[in-house]
């Protein structure tokens, strides 16, 4: 399959601070791209890239085949900036109705309110709304061009559990729909939950692209607990094994090599009983890749 | 055509209709400037050259207000809420956007021909033919364009606050010493060059040329042109080069 964004080697900077270095990404239709990292490790500067706001120093970058800010890439993207934008004087549904004028493909204004629950909030001025609304407008004017290609940077700062909710189902309808998304955010659970693959970003260079599944293969902290009557020496030396506690029939292992402690408890299953394993979620790998940085 | 529509429409409810400050500062003030000195604060009979010649020089006035004051911080907060941003993302660009701006700039200027001239006519019986009239609204719409690109330029500051400092030391100091207030004649010696050389002016006197004899001066018409041409220039220029800076400025 021919990817829709293909980023090779992108370079860019301020002066000598270099926020992204050797960036090589491809992004294919359907896909939902989870592009994580710490504050200031290029996660908005790499969309800005693919938006064309600005260009790279060096590498290069294409989405629909065309350069980044081409007539015909703008009509394939919408995107969804960290900023909403405030425009004095002009209610939601006025700023719809601009919105889809612009775009050859655009969606209903009065399906897309509906769609996002803005119906009551369509008559209201942009400077009377709240963080959250703002946000739910600022997706809808994502949305409206009906964009092949959605850029989702901090999507659900300030909404509210409901909105969040409602959001992420979206999300799901849009990936169904066949389109293809790239979310950056700092709530992980919410990328675990939907990217099909994740893009982990670190000091401006990509430490890590693939599924939730082959990164916890290569982080393979486990926690397991179960009830036992076999002794804590029984556990010490299994491969992988960092600690053992035991209070009671409770039982607690953890351990660096989970593939490995598993196959080795495999024998002694029939003595183990609630057994419950615990890979590490996408936080705890977060937390563990950056810590040295952040420390 | 749909696209540009939907934009003229959206820009002319928040520049305009919904923004009474704007209003206010473009047409009621002048407007009221003029009755002020040509109804109010005077004695006797005015000469009816000079209730002309003031509200040639109040329309001046109202453009250059709307352009420095008006347009310029309307570009500035919309370029630092991301609406810059944001037209340049969509498919047509950011040059419908900077059109329609400009449209209702100018549309904003005939608006203050028509209420000083309703002025200068009911009020002050002024009688000029239609072709004089019809002169009067092309060159204000000539001398807007070289305020507007000022504007333009002006909204590329970064700070709110520079760019309303800024403002007021262009077009105070600018409306005065062109002689838009009081005439250029009562200005000290060594100023009178100097406001001459203000866009402002050739405008100014162009306006009131045709407006009390029919007539206009080559060097009225070089000056504005002279003017419009850099402006135009300069704008350019600095827009490329706000592009060009990889910390995007421009987008704020």
């Amino acid at each position: 399959m021919k990817p829709i964004v293909q980023a090779t080697q992108l370079q860019f900077g301020y002066g000598t601070h270099a926020v992204l270095k050797d960036v090589t990404l491809s992004i294919y239709p359907g896909e939902i791209i989870g592009l994580i990292g710490e504050n200031g490790a290029g996660k908005t500067t790499l969309l800005n890239l693919m938006l064309g706001l600005f260009p790279a120093n060096h590498g290069q970058l294409q989405l629909f085949g065309q350069q980044p800010g081409a007539p015909i890439a703008k009509q394939k993207i919408g995107a969804m900036r960290q900023n909403d934008m405030v425009i004095r004087g002009v209610t939601v549904q006025e700023v719809l109705y601009l919105a889809a004028a612009q775009y050859p493909e655009a969606l209903n204004v009065t399906t897309i309110l509906k769609s996002l629950d803005l119906t009551a909030i369509a008559k209201q001025r942009l400077t009377a709304l709240s963080g959250g609304q703002l946000r739910r407008v600022t997706f809808a004017l994502a949305l409206i061009g009906n964009p092949d290609l959605l850029f989702l940077d901090e999507p659900t700062v300030g909404m509210d559990t409901n909105a969040q909710q409602a959001f992420w189902r979206r999300i799901q309808q849009l990936k169904a729909a066949g389109k293809t998304i790239v979310i950056t955010s700092h709530y992980l659970p919410e990328i675990q939950a939907v990217a099909d693959r994740i893009c982990l970003l670190r000091n401006g260079k990509i430490a890590f692209q693939g599924t939730f599944q082959a990164l916890q293969q290569q982080y393979q902290q486990v926690e397991i607990t179960c009830q036992t009557a076999l002794p804590v020496s029984s556990f010490k030396d299994l491969p992988g094994v960092t600690a053992v506690t035991k209070t009671g029939p409770q039982l607690q292992i953890s351990s660096e090599a989970g593939d490995a402690t598993l196959q080795a408890l495999a024998p002694i299953l029939a003595d183990l009983h609630q057994l419950t394993i615990n890979r590490e979620s996408l936080t705890d790998i977060f937390v563990h890749l950056t810590k040295g940085v952040l420390a | 055509m749909n696209a540009w529509f939907e934009r003229f429409k959206f820009d002319g409810r928040r520049l305009i209709l919904r923004n009474f400050s704007f209003q206010f500062f473009s047409i009621v003030m002048p407007a009221g400037f003029y009755l002020l000195f040509t109804k109010v604060m005077v004695t006797g009979n005015v000469p009816d050259s000079f209730n002309v010649k003031y509200m040639g020089s109040m329309i001046v006035y109202s453009g250059t207000i709307n352009a420095l004051f008006g347009i310029a911080a309307f570009l500035q907060r919309d370029r630092e809420a991301g609406v810059l941003q944001w037209c340049w993302l969509s498919p047509a660009g950011i040059r419908p956007y900077y059109l329609s701006i400009g449209c209702w700039s100018l549309l904003m200027n005939m608006l203050s021909v028509v209420v000083l001239g309703g002025i200068a006519i009911g009020v002050n019986g002024v009688s000029l033919s239609v072709a004089q009239w019809g002169a009067i609204a092309g060159i204000a719409i000539l001398g807007q364009l070289s305020t507007m690109l000022l504007g333009v330029l002006m909204s590329f500051v970064e700070r709110t606050e520079t760019l309303s400092v800024l403002s007021n030391l262009i077009t105070f100091p600018m409306a005065i010493i062109s002689g838009l207030w009081w005439p250029i004649a009562l200005l000290p010696n060594w100023l009178q060059p100097i406001g001459k050389l203000m866009p402002t002016y050739f405008i100014n006197d162009w306006l009131g040329r045709v407006a009390t004899h029919g007539t206009m001066v080559p060097a009225d018409i070089l000056g504005t042109g002279a003017w419009m041409i850099s402006l135009l220039l300069v704008v350019i220029v600095s827009v490329r080069l706000l592009l060009k800076r990889s910390d995007g400025v421009v987008w704020a």
